[in-house]
């Protein structure tokens, strides 16, 4: 049962342990942020590349290898400090809409950056499929950014 | 004018009403600050572990550096801009915050940093690109250590006491504190 997990999730010693000091919290979520600057920062920039608006002297897939790592390294701090920050309110947080969002836009942007947009950077690509999906990443890493703010606020 | 009354002046301005009392204004700045800073941490990150020589290294440093250069300014743009339309927001709740007051300490670091490593380090990029040397690499883990500061006290803010009895948001709405 879902509603069983998420109840037993917020009674984890993971849940007991962001909430035994007032600073836990907002110390993972400053990791949290501090990941997703890394992450999306790092795909940003490469994103940027592919549609022709900056670092234009170097491959893309130059670009991409070089930053990848520190692309996975942000997604990693993500992905954990995330859940954990979940598993406090996990009741409540999942079903808040603009988590549900949140989650969605987060699953869709992970599967599209692990395949398509890996291929994106490839020199035999087409220009314009490169840009789609330069574009179409931005955009969906953009929605996990809004959709994340918004669960504070609904 | 005293501060506590200028800062009641800003509070009772109408961009002020309008950001704090509005409902969706806040979030969508709040949401445009936080993206700003991925773009604009994501530039600077690649900038300052190229002075570490962790990333780009086939690239000469002067590449890397003026490439990124307009990026990394529009983003300083759009995220002092946000950050001000959210102080400007809510003033008197800020000014008693004492997150707020290390996140500005921390940004005028930022403005001595600047100008302290401007003649030996960001003022001639060219020079780093036959040799990185130590007081380059001090910058870098300098600057990222500053911004990483910015970041974690930039969300204390949402947490700190200057919040209790008037949450003026719901930022801290999902906190459960340990007495509960």
């Amino acid at each position: 049962m879902p509603a069983e997990f998420f109840k037993w999730l917020v009674n984890s010693p993971w849940s007991h342990f962001m909430n035994s000091y007032e600073w836990v919290f907002p110390a993972v979520q400053s990791l949290h942020f501090i990941g997703f600057a890394m992450s999306i920062g790092t795909i940003a920039i490469v994103d940027l590349r592919l549609l022709g608006l900056g670092m234009r002297r170097q491959a893309a897939a130059d670009l991409a290898a070089d930053l990848a790592p520190w692309t996975r390294v942000g997604i990693a701090v993500m992905l954990i400090t995330g859940p954990l920050m979940f598993s406090t309110d996990a009741v409540a947080y999942h079903l808040n809409p603009a988590f549900q969002f949140k989650m969605v836009c987060l699953l869709l942007a992970l599967l599209f950056h692990f395949t398509l947009h890996r291929r994106a950077v490839h020199p035999g690509v087409r220009p314009i499929a490169a840009k789609l999906a330069a574009a179409l990443s931005l955009l969906l890493w953009t929605s996990v950014v809004a959709g994340g703010r918004m669960i504070a606020f609904i | 004018m005293t501060v506590p009354s200028m800062l009641e002046w800003i509070e009772s301005t109408g961009l002020s009403t309008a950001i704090r009392e509005g409902g969706l204004p806040y979030p969508i700045i709040g949401g445009v600050h936080l993206l700003t800073l991925a773009l604009f941490g994501g530039m600077l990150l690649a900038t300052d572990l190229r002075l570490l020589g962790w990333v780009m290294r086939r690239r000469p440093f002067s590449d890397v550096w003026y490439q990124l250069r307009p990026w990394k300014r529009l983003g300083f743009a759009i995220v002092v801009a946000t950050g001000l339309l959210l102080a400007w927001a809510e003033p008197v709740r800020l000014y008693s915050s004492p997150a707020f007051w290390v996140k500005m300490s921390l940004f005028a670091l930022v403005g001595v940093h600047a100008l302290v490593f401007r003649k030996k380090v960001y003022g001639h990029p060219e020079k780093l690109d036959a040799a990185i040397g130590s007081q380059a690499k001090l910058a870098a883990a300098l600057s990222l250590i500053l911004w990483a500061g910015l970041i974690v006290s930039g969300r204390l803010i949402a947490f700190d006491a200057s919040f209790d009895g008037t949450p003026l948001h719901q930022v801290n709405g999902k906190y459960v504190p340990s007495s509960k």
